[in-house]
């Protein structure tokens, strides 16, 4: 394990002060903190190497081209894929459109099943409801229990339609659920779908390896595990990747350009139209240094008692009631909940009032609010910088809440 | 707290107009005319719904039903006091600002905004149909 009180010294923005008090930042599974190794990556990069990438037979383009490269292998070995396997986007919405439209508009057809979650966040949702709105094809969701959990038995059936692809979350942003993903896929795989895991929340908080998961596609975002904002990465295998149509097109992704025709690119840049974030890429690869350095083992155990910690105290706390399973070893990185009678976007502004902030809304999860007949909900997310400290100040925010609504 | 005012806590504890003239039956040339509309914040899910009962041109009647925050709530419960009496013209041709200021009469932060303004669309949507 790790001290998170000295962990916090590495990240400036959690030395200001608002109100003349600390912040307790409990959105991190909005984005995450910056520790000043990632900040100093970028600066650094700009100050000494910056030029574009692949052309120009120069020093700093050479450069360039090699810390990109660099850090796709980087990534490829932290998530167990091969570096032509990882494709650079900005994040985990345009990894999931890129699978929808890549690979989604040319195998889909009309009453073909997509099949994704009553979990999922918006971004793998609507992309698939577009293809489908194009294809014919039909969105099918695996419901969700009152629990928080997938309904196992309800993928069984759900799976008899023969669905072409299964697209879900590894873990619930909106509820923390870690789901049973390498059972799910192998099932999947069973009847012949392909398999694309939504990894945002997951890569900050747990050891992810692509093999042992068995999907063919895994997306995930640079920002939510430590790195910049506008980086992010689709790992996907390689035969799929090869079969697949690119997104975006343009400069960058094409072999040779003629008047009426081109011809693409190999792998990854296939799908890399245009300058890529060299920076971004760079800042993510200091970022899984920085994880490394801590032991991705001991992010999660942090995560784990954290989580064990503030279940025990929140839900402690009189008009509250947790949303999702109680289980620590079933959850990872947040905790949402409601208060009784008054509004999550008010309790979320009294928390403010206190130096505490957190998210409240839907979450961009709105159909499993509507499931689980919830209008709103408030979450306190964590990450490796959280400590017993922060707990204890919403705990005590909270508190505020019933002073200022008499609730 | 600067933003939860009493008058504001009074207005979402204790919201004026609520309710709905679903049940009154008014046809258009008749007693008068309701228009009528409905919004959501998609960030939340809070939804409002105004009605507005117009005789020659005047908003003699308003009510309002919805789920939401106390601020929607306050906003929309001022609002719908504020609204009561006022000419139909007078009020298309108002601002979202001027309606802010004039028919809700509190300010929030920033991120408290779309809570505020949801009421305000609400009316927005119904005189510009």
């Amino acid at each position: 394990m790790f001290e998170p009180e000295e962990i916090r010294k590495d990240f400036p923005i959690l030395q200001r002060k608002i109100g003349g008090k600390e912040i307790v930042y409990l959105d991190s599974g909005a984005t995450s903190q910056k520790p000043k190794q990632v900040i100093e990556a970028i600066s650094k990069y700009y100050e000494t190497n910056n030029a574009n990438v692949h052309r120009g037979a120069h020093t700093l383009g050479d450069e360039s081209t090699q810390l990109l490269e660099e850090a796709r292998e980087t990534i490829a070995k932290w998530i167990g894929g091969k570096s032509e396997e990882v494709i650079f986007v900005r994040n985990t919405t345009e990894a999931i459109n890129l699978v929808a439209y890549g690979w989604g508009l040319d195998n889909l057809k009309k009453d073909d099943v997509i099949l994704t979650t009553e979990m999922e966040h918006h971004s793998n949702i609507v992309p698939w409801q577009e293809v489908a709105r194009r294809t014919g094809a039909k969105v099918e969701m695996v419901k969700v229990t009152s629990e928080g959990l997938l309904d196992q038995d309800n993928y069984k059936d759900k799976l008899k339609l023969k669905p072409k692809l299964v697209a879900m979350v590894q873990v619930s942003n909106a509820l923390g659920t870690i789901n049973p993903i390498v059972e799910m896929t192998k099932q999947a795989h069973k009847i012949g779908a392909l398999v694309l895991v939504d990894g945002a929340q997951a890569v900050p908080h747990m050891k992810v390896d692509v093999q042992k998961i068995g999907c063919d596609w895994y997306a995930f975002s640079g920002h939510k595990m430590l790195g910049p904002m506008g980086i992010g990465v689709l790992w996907g295998k390689k035969e799929i990747l090869n079969k697949m149509s690119p997104f975006l097109t343009g400069g960058g992704m094409i072999s040779e350009v003629y008047v009426d025709h081109s011809t693409w690119t190999e792998l990854p840049e296939k799908f890399e139209a245009g300058t890529p974030n060299v920076a971004g890429a760079v800042g993510l690869v200091s970022a899984i240094e920085y994880l490394d350095r801590l032991g991705i083992e001991n992010v999660r155990e942090h995560d784990k008692w954290l989580t064990v910690y503030g279940l025990q105290l929140i839900a402690g706390v009189e008009g509250v009631e947790i949303l999702g399973p109680r289980d620590a070893e079933l959850r990872s990185g947040s905790i949402s909940f409601t208060y009784t009678g008054v509004h999550a976007h008010d309790v979320a502004t009294v928390l403010d009032s206190q130096g505490v902030m957190v998210r409240s809304g839907y979450h961009c999860t709105m159909p499993l609010h509507n499931k689980l007949g919830v209008v709103a909900s408030v979450r306190v997310s964590f990450n490796v910088y959280t400590t017993k400290n922060d707990i204890d100040r919403l705990v005590e925010a909270l508190l505020e809440v019933k002073k200022i609504f008499g609730k | 707290m600067d933003i939860y005012k009493e008058e504001v806590m009074d207005h979402s504890e204790h919201p004026r107009n609520q309710g709905s003239f679903d049940n009154v039956l008014i046809k258009d040339g008749q007693v008068g005319q309701i228009l009528e509309g409905r919004d959501s914040n998609v960030s939340c899910g809070d939804m409002v719904q105004f009605q507005l009962r117009v005789e020659d041109g005047k908003i003699v009647e308003v009510k309002w039903k919805g789920v939401g925050c106390a601020i929607a709530t306050a906003s929309a419960s001022k609002l719908s006091e504020y609204l009561k009496g006022q000419a139909l013209e007078d009020v298309r041709e108002m601002s979202e600002e001027e309606m802010v200021e004039k028919g809700i009469g509190f300010s929030v932060n920033p991120g408290r905004e779309k809570c505020l303004m949801l009421p305000v669309k609400v009316v927005r949507k119904i005189l510009e149909s």
